[in-house]
């Protein structure tokens, strides 16, 4: 196959993207059919690329090593066929979903550009290209988040730009760095061992990777986004795509860029990371009354499995966590999905709103249980699999602390996901929302499709890890080790299978205790917890935003601006305000009485000027 | 080809009081047009031949003798010819429906073509004799045209010019005659070998540099030899006003000055410093007493002198970059200063005021007219991306590449107060509320607003397409003058 065939994936949907921006608003049908079509046309393409799994593509673009240099290959060939999957999945559903929108034209060209992006930024094989991806990413999730049509959504979307700005700009700092000890700006030619200035390259870099990936502390526009913007642009970015692109661009950093050791200082970062962001936003997630900004903190404590993953450094782990990466787009995209399938007939998303709707919206409901049974690692899902993949890398790292943060996680995933499932699907009918049905088949059938994925990649967990993962790792085993780990998967009687499980048993205990203490009411299961001591307190400073570093960044610097202007600015304004507009008017006026119109006096400047330039010239002469 | 620049317009200047008796205006507006318009197209169809051969030098021959009249064509001069006859076309299509309310179309049209012939032939000889006849002869049609209207402001200032120039005149024919007496002869390249082979006598052409710098210094309006002008401009009708500040001042002063300099004497360090500062002074002080008036064209004549401070304080950098800045901006300002004072006229014909103080809210009434006053005043203030902005960014490169920071450091904080007084005008003029007399004002008539509009967008285009215009049309310019900065001079310091 031909090189310039790497071009398609980008120019295709860019193309595309202009097409559905010029498609006039009128015409509906045609729209949403063509972005469909493209959709599958990018799906075809990414399974033909797969197969072929090599290809290069190099050419001069600006000089002093930066080249146009797109690399296919084992690892970008897989996450190019998942974008193309999500987009397809989401396409189909947003035909439905975002029929009415009054901006739907905008929508689809903006989905169709940012999946040029995402495929360039995967392909892309030198770090100026990759930055250009990368960055053209942020204006597309902004215009996305901006189609919300809320009032705050503009204020969400600034967030967002601002966060994933200083991001990028921390991951071309690293990049700078990386060409300063390396000078070449190939990615393929890059390896490293982290240390001095080498070592701040890789946080830096990581930095850029986790900030897309919506890991902790950058993580903190995702919740705000839930409510402001569409619920597509939710599956599409922060659930799928954004985790496909931050989770590939971290293993790349983690297992090619960098060599990272098992235990080394680098590895440890992205451990306590990793960890931190399992806890933290898992205890975030679990006390929410909506259900959008439910599974936006589950976006972001799921992000941690996988960086605790990759941050274990040993084979398993790093394969367990780019498992849980892919696991996770599907269960979490079908999770959105099927939210934005109950908000699509019932109209709201708030927990205490709904009720009962498993009966009049049996596949949503069927397709929302399995991802949420998966997301919370029930056997045998694809959950489980990538779940004990990562507490089995976690306790092989020696820091068994990390392992139980991970176990922490599971117990309140299940015990949110208990409370979500009970609250909108499952309990008493609510009286609230009127009598309805299941919404129409283009947006059921991605959330089956996705559920039936999710058990797929469960029973049959073969195919993904020995197809998309364990060639990934391959370079990661000792020479000589044979990586198999699909032999114990499934097996429930092993002491870390046998934890898992004792957690999932805690959480449903939690949830029924929490549910008869809150008069049965399933959306207030998670109230006993809220209201723990200190835990209480922390819940509302988090609700304040106090510990969201842009809201906080924000306040410092309105104060640094305030003091700036206060002892700076106005002193300096006083100068310019009061003593050079007097200077200037004083000689003004100065000059002003002297030009009084007399001949004779102007005569006398003339004359008077000539004599100086006549001195001047005779004075330099000698 | 080349004497078509003098003599047509001369020819057509003769002929059109009679024709006045005639046809008050139709055939007077359409002969000054065309004829003008005939002399911008020969400036342009001359580029090529003289791009590629350097330089045109032609005798004037009457039935097949020589009569001693010579004209030197290379890329400056053909600069300064283009500039003239696209500004004065401008000016007269402005014209056609402006002096309707003077009246005379005719004796208008003769003088101001007098004047551009006078300009022209100025620009075309190479000899000083020649330089002082031209000067002359656009002086004294610039003398009749500022005292057009008859008025008693207008006399006076007309009278004062007069006398003043007369000053300068006599001083420069008095260089003259004393550098002709050194070297007895007086065509450039003779009177430029003659001084280099001069044995001692470095004094009296000091001397006679400083007459010059003080006649050709009076004509561009230097500070202190300015005073002149504030009166003068804004008493002429508008556009003449605009061909004093736009052209006149720069062919008779700038140009007359530089060439004499650059092809004769050669470039010193003391002739440098003494221009540069005299610019430096003009630019200042000249700022400082625009900000102080209510009158838009005593403004605007104030800001003259500011902006003919700039021209001379980059060609007297005589480094190439300089000479090229001031150049462009010589080019930039005609073009603005032009317009500006076109502008001026329109917003009197419109409100029959000038007084700043009076105005008020014309933009909103008036849109075409108070854009193109943006424009111009934008790119005299050097706001990128205007032509006016390169010109003065080049100077001030041109200045840090000299080391001359502290001059570097004054045109750009000038330039600040240029924007402020240029600001001034925009809001006391075309912003805030409407005064209420304006209510009923209409738009500038077709030919005064597409003067304007033609104006505006040579200043827009030179600006976006400055690379270009700078590289074919300004460097080969400055590079025919720069060629005088390595002449050594026998009294060279």
């Amino acid at each position: 196959m031909m090189a310039t065939t790497l071009l398609w994936p980008i120019i295709f949907p860019a193309v595309m993207a202009i097409v559905l921006f010029l498609i006039p608003a009128k015409i509906k049908v045609v729209r949403e059919g063509l972005a469909v079509l493209s959709s599958l046309v990018l799906l075809y393409l990414g399974f033909s690329l797969f197969s072929i799994k090599s290809l290069t593509l190099k050419t001069d673009w600006l000089g002093m090593g930066i080249n146009f240099d797109l690399r296919l290959y084992q690892f970008s060939a897989f996450i190019l066929l998942a974008l193309a999957g999500f987009l397809f999945l989401i396409t189909l559903y947003s035909a439905i979903k975002m029929k009415d929108h009054p901006r739907s034209r905008e929508y689809y060209g903006y989905v169709f550009l940012a999946a040029a992006f995402s495929n360039g930024a995967v392909l892309a094989n030198n770090f100026i290209l990759l930055v250009f991806f990368w960055e053209a990413l942020l204006i597309t999730t902004y215009a996305l988040i901006t189609l919300g049509l809320k009032s705050t959504s503009h204020r969400t979307a600034v967030k967002s730009l601002l966060i994933g700005g200083l991001c990028d700009f921390s991951m071309i700092m690293g990049i700078g760095l990386v060409w300063a000890s390396t000078g070449t700006l190939t990615m393929s030619e890059v390896h490293l061992e982290p240390h001095g200035l080498t070592a701040a390259a890789f946080i830096l870099m990581m930095i850029g990777a986790i900030g897309k990936a919506g890991a902790m502390p950058f993580h903190t526009w995702i919740p705000d986004a839930a409510l402001d913007a569409p619920v597509t642009f939710m599956a599409f970015m922060p659930a799928s795509f954004e985790k496909l692109l931050g989770i590939y661009l971290l293993a790349r950093i983690s297992l090619d860029f960098f060599e990272l050791k098992v235990g080394s200082p680098m590895a440890m970062v992205l451990l306590i990371i990793g960890a931190a962001t399992i806890v933290l936003a898992v205890f975030m997630a679990l006390i929410q009354k909506d259900f959008k900004k439910l599974l936006s903190f589950h976006a972001i404590s799921q992000v941690g499995y996988m960086i605790l993953g990759i941050g274990t450094a040993v084979p398993i782990g790093i394969a367990g966590g780019i498992f849980h990466m892919i696991n996770h787009a599907m269960y979490k995209t079908g999770l959105f999905l099927s939210a934005g399938s109950v908000e699509h007939r019932a109209g709201t998303t708030e927990l205490k709103k709904l009720g009962g709707l498993a009966r009049e919206m049996p596949w949503t409901a069927f397709g929302f249980s399995v991802c949420a049974l998966a997301i919370s690692g029930v056997w045998p899902l694809n959950g489980f699999v990538s779940k004990e993949m990562v507490f089995h890398g976690a306790l092989e790292t020696g820091y068994p602390i990390f392992a139980i943060a991970a176990w922490v996680g599971a117990i309140f995933t299940f015990a949110s996901f208990l409370k979500a499932g009970h609250s909108v699907f499952f309990g008493p009918r609510s009286t609230e929302v009127p009598k309805t049905k299941d919404s129409e088949w283009p947006i059921v059938l991605p959330i089956l499709i996705l559920a039936v994925l999710c058990i797929t990649f469960g029973v049959y967990n073969k195919l993904p890890l020995e197809n998309f993962i364990q060639p990934v790792v391959a370079g990661q085993a000792e020479p000589g080790q044979h990586l198999d780990f699909t032999a114990g998967a499934l097996n429930l009687f092993t002491p870390v299978a046998g934890v898992s499980m004792l957690c999932l048993l805690i959480a449903l205990g939690l949830h029924f205790y929490g549910w008869n203490r809150g008069g049965k009411k399933a959306y207030l299961a998670s109230e006993p917890i809220h209201h723990l001591p200190v835990l209480r307190q922390l819940y509302d400073l988090s609700e304040a935003r106090f510990f969201d570093i842009y809201e906080q960044g924000i306040k410092f610097l309105v104060w640094l601006s305030k003091i700036l202007f206060k002892f700076i600015d106005r002193p300096i304004d006083f100068i310019y305000e009061k003593a050079v507009v007097s200077i200037g008017r004083f000689f003004t006026v100065l000059f002003q009485k002297a030009h009084n119109g007399q001949y004779a006096n102007y005569l006398a400047w003339t004359i008077g000027g000539l004599i100086a330039v006549v001195w001047v010239i005779v004075e330099l002469l000698q | 080809m080349v004497f078509s620049f003098i003599f047509l317009p001369l020819l057509i200047a003769a002929c059109l009081p009679l024709i006045g008796k005639v046809s008050k205006k139709l055939i007077p507006d359409v002969l000054t047009n065309a004829a003008l318009a005939f002399l911008l197209l020969n400036s342009i169809l001359l580029i090529k031949p003289v791009f590629t051969r350097g330089s045109l030098l032609q005798n004037i021959t009457w039935f097949g003798e020589n009569v001693n009249l010579q004209v030197a064509l290379d890329g400056f001069n053909l600069f300064m010819l283009f500039t003239i006859a696209l500004v004065s076309l401008c000016i007269t299509l402005f014209s056609i429906d402006y002096l309707k309310h003077y009246g005379y179309q005719a004796n208008f049209y003769a003088l101001l073509l007098v004047m551009v012939a006078g300009m022209n032939g100025l620009v075309l000889v190479p000899d000083l004799f020649s330089v002082y006849l031209f000067l002359e002869v656009a002086a004294i049609a610039s003398y009749a045209l500022v005292a057009f209207g008859l008025g008693p402001e207008e006399l006076e200032a007309s009278f004062k010019y007069l006398m003043l120039s007369v000053v300068a005149s006599a001083f420069v024919l008095l260089s003259i005659t004393i550098i002709f007496g050194l070297t007895g002869s007086l065509s450039f390249q003779a009177v430029a070998r003659g001084l280099q082979d001069l044995d001692g006598g470095g004094l009296i052409i000091g001397i006679c540099l400083a007459f010059f710098i003080m006649g050709f210094g009076l004509k561009a309006a230097l500070v202190p030899f300015h005073a002149w002008l504030p009166d003068a401009h804004p008493s002429a009708p508008a556009p003449i006003s605009a061909m004093l500040s736009g052209l006149l001042i720069k062919v008779s002063g700038v140009y007359a000055l530089f060439r004499f300099i650059y092809s004769v004497v050669g470039m010193t360090p003391a002739l440098s410093k003494v221009l540069m500062a005299m610019g430096t002074i003009s630019i200042v002080v000249a700022a400082l007493l625009a900000l102080g008036q209510n009158d838009i064209k005593r403004m605007l004549a104030y800001s003259s002198i500011s902006q003919v401070g700039y021209i001379i304080l980059g060609l007297a950098i005589a480094t190439p970059l300089g000479i090229a800045g001031g150049l462009f901006h010589l080019f930039n300002h005609a073009v603005a200063k032009g317009l500006l004072f076109l502008n001026s006229g329109s917003i009197q014909h419109i409100t029959g005021t000038r007084n700043l103080n009076e105005l008020g809210g014309l933009g909103k009434k008036v849109p075409l007219t108070a854009g193109t006053n943006l424009i111009g005043a934008l790119s005299i203030a050097g706001v990128p991306p205007l032509a006016g902005f390169w010109s003065k960014l080049i100077i001030i490169i041109a200045l840090v590449q000299a080391k001359h920071f502290g001059y570097a450091l004054i045109a750009v904080l000038a330039s600040i107060l240029t924007l402020w007084y240029y600001l001034l005008i925009q809001r006391k003029a075309f912003f805030g509320p409407l005064n209420d007399r304006w209510l009923k004002i209409k738009e500038a008539p077709f030919w005064m607003s597409a003067a304007n509009v033609i104006l505006a967008l040579l200043c827009l285009l030179v600006g976006i397409f400055f690379t270009p215009v700078f590289k074919i049309w300004i460097s080969p310019a400055a590079e025919a003058l720069a060629r005088g900065v390595q002449q050594v001079l026998m009294w060279g310091i």
